[in-house]
């Protein structure tokens, strides 16, 4: 009986063996296949779309990029309306999003009571889920509508008026070195409070924030300003397009930031509490620096939506080729200009849009070049 | 005669020392649920008091009302009074800031925080004094000297905290509480995730510590506690059991139950 357990199970581990080492090649063929497929896709569709523009790079080169000159009709093309309009209106979704999505994240995980975190949540997510085809009705029935009348003539009566009487003008200098002086004051007083005390350090740090805030203010309330809500109140246009952006993207980057909030484990939350800090600095000194390459991940992942963002934005922007800075004006985009204009291009037309399309490309990965650049420029502030 | 013997050894062992802290009937609920049932104690000043007992017997709990960390929670509720210095922290007036200016907390796991060494022990100076930057280097060596910490680190302050050990991460921890210069310096199970020799050096520096700090440790270790401690609290189900010099607790203590667990019989 003891001898015959004692005898070893015959097994035929030689064989074992070999199929293993069969199966993981296998499989790690098959992961790799995958991935490459990824690239290959990438590579395709990039290089596929320049060679179908390349009539136009050809004969054009360089001056497709500078030229704002479109005009199928005598074959001129020049793509500067397109890249600015898609930067600018993605530029201003991204400056009301990213605030935005940052507070509700930060309620949702930080503030919010229990019983709200669920729901809320889940509205957000919803919003990411509605089409786009719905926000640009929505954006042209309602919202277009509604600018025009509220918000686009109260902008260009008050900012947008080159030539505002002496009062009008000195009322907006005034508010303007006010709000200036919030950012200003603080920051000249931290940096002059190594040389300076006492009395002396409030009146050197008022005077120079004040300076600065004075012709801040006069360089925006005289030439930035004017220039950027000059124009009819039309609806349509550069800043209309850009708010449907934000609040098409702000569910994307808003969601991002609520998950990563939620991995800051709560120790790491308490330490920092216990050093007598604040909601507001345990929130800007720990849990944002501790998620950091996801908040900025998510919030690329919302610039890229908005770069590449058609129906909503060819709805609301107007259509115009016209260059102009002001932000109240129709405007055009690379997606929304090839959405308008693939059905009757043909010849250089069609290969200019086409060259639209790897412009968007290349646009895209310029944007994530950058958030790569810099969290690494982050990563290294950081000691890391 | 007898008396002045008996003195002396309270002087010794502290018996006599000014209590720091004064637990005057803490009651704590987690959601109505009761998790410390009337606590009294003085705390004395300058004196490491050691908080021992089995799981869930409200040890951190205690700890963590010291300094109202358990605050930043809803749905807790501290009652009784607990005077710092003859005033009562529990007071909803009582300034959290100043509270945690006074009494420091090092918690269980090292938590650095995702920024330089540097910065990890700056980062609460920052928050209640304005230093210029040489006096900053200052305070932040000083910080790490008392951590026992200054030599290993002082060739990387621009390095980022996470690549420290866990030891000297723990005691990168101990350095960023008492660079604010605290009275109070609350333990809760410092070296719970620490190996033997990192475990041994943090109790050195509790020694070492303790010359300047009231200290308060809570730990599941009761070799720890005989060992580094003046005083020892023995609690039980939200109940302080016993509260005595750690050398009677652990020789010939009062209560039954205090028996049955440092002889290893429960907990």
């Amino acid at each position: 009986m003891s001898a015959l357990s004692a005898e070893p199970i015959p097994r035929d581990t030689e064989h074992r063996s070999r199929t293993d080492a069969r199966h993981d090649l296998i499989f790690r063929l098959a992961l790799r296949f995958c991935a490459l497929l990824v690239l290959a896709a990438l590579l395709g569709a990039a290089l596929s779309t320049l060679w179908g523009g390349r009539d136009v790079l050809f004969k054009d080169g360089l001056h497709f990029l500078f030229s704002s000159d479109w005009n199928p009709v005598e074959n001129q093309f020049g793509a500067l309306a397109p890249i600015v309009g898609t930067l600018v209106t993605s530029l201003i979704a991204l400056i009301l999003a990213v605030p935005v999505s940052f507070g509700i994240a930060l309620f949702l995980t930080e503030i919010a009571p229990r019983w709200m975190r669920g729901p809320v949540g889940a509205a957000i997510e919803l919003l990411a889920a509605i089409p786009s085809i719905i926000y640009g009705m929505w954006g042209l029935f309602v919202f277009v509508p509604f600018m025009a009348t509220y918000i686009e003539p109260w902008l260009s009566d008050y900012f947008g008026d080159t030539s505002p009487s002496g009062g009008a003008q000195a009322v907006r200098l005034v508010i303007g070195t006010l709000i200036l002086l919030i950012p200003t004051l603080p920051m000249f007083y931290g940096a002059l409070h190594r040389w300076v005390h006492g009395i002396a350090l409030t009146a050197t740090a008022m005077v120079l924030a004040l300076s600065l805030s004075g012709a801040l203010s006069y360089v925006l309330m005289f030439s930035v300003l004017p220039n950027l809500f000059n124009g009819p109140p039309l609806g349509l246009g550069l800043l209309t397009a850009g708010i449907v952006l934000a609040v098409m993207i702000l569910p994307f980057i808003s969601s991002v930031m609520r998950e990563v909030f939620q991995t800051v484990p709560a120790r790491l939350k308490e330490s920092s509490y216990a050093l007598g800090s604040t909601t507001w600095e345990v929130v800007w000194d720990i849990v944002l620096p501790y998620t950091r390459s996801a908040v900025i991940g998510g919030i690329f992942l919302g610039l890229g939506r908005a770069l590449g963002e058609t129906m909503a934005v060819t709805f609301v922007l107007g259509n115009s080729y016209n260059l102009t800075a002001s932000l109240l004006m129709p405007g055009t985009s690379i997606s929304s200009s090839i959405a308008n204009e693939f059905n009757e291009a043909v010849g250089l037309h069609r290969s200019a849009l086409i060259a639209l399309g790897f412009l968007l490309f290349v646009v895209t990965f310029i944007v994530l070049l950058i958030a790569r650049f810099m969290l690494r420029q982050l990563a290294r502030k950081e000691g890391r | 005669m007898n008396d002045l013997a008996a003195a002396s050894a309270a002087a010794l062992t502290g018996a006599s020392a000014q209590p720091k802290l004064k637990v005057r009937d803490v009651h704590f609920y987690y959601n109505g649920y009761q998790a410390l049932k009337g606590i009294n104690m003085d705390i004395p000043e300058k004196q490491v008091t050691a908080i021992i007992g089995p799981s869930g017997c409200g040890k951190s709990t205690l700890l963590r009302i010291f300094n109202r960390i358990y605050a930043i929670y809803p749905k807790l509720e501290a009652k009784g009074s607990i005077e710092l210095d003859g005033e009562n922290i529990l007071d909803p007036n009582y300034s959290m800031n100043r509270l945690r200016t006074k009494v420091g907390m090092v918690f269980q796991k090292p938590v650095p925080f995702p920024m330089t060494i540097f910065e990890n022990v700056a980062y609460g100076i920052r928050h209640h004094e304005k230093l210029s930057r040489a006096d900053m280097e200052i305070r932040v060596e000083q910080a790490l000297r008392s951590a026992a910490l200054w030599d290993e680190v002082k060739d990387k302050l621009k390095q980022s905290a996470l690549g420290l050990s866990g030891g000297q991460q723990q005691r990168l921890c101990i350095a960023r509480g008492i660079a604010l210069r605290p009275e109070v310096l609350l333990l809760d199970e410092p070296t719970s995730a620490l190996d033997p020799i990192a475990t041994g050096r943090i109790e050195q520096l509790v020694e070492e510590l303790k010359h300047e700090y009231t200290i308060v440790i809570v730990t599941h270790n009761m070799q720890q506690a005989a060992r580094v401690s003046d005083r020892t609290a023995f609690m039980y189900m939200g109940d302080l059991i016993e509260f005595d010099n750690t050398e009677k607790i652990f020789t010939k203590p009062g209560k039954k139950q205090t028996e049955d667990y440092i002889t290893g019989r429960f907990g």
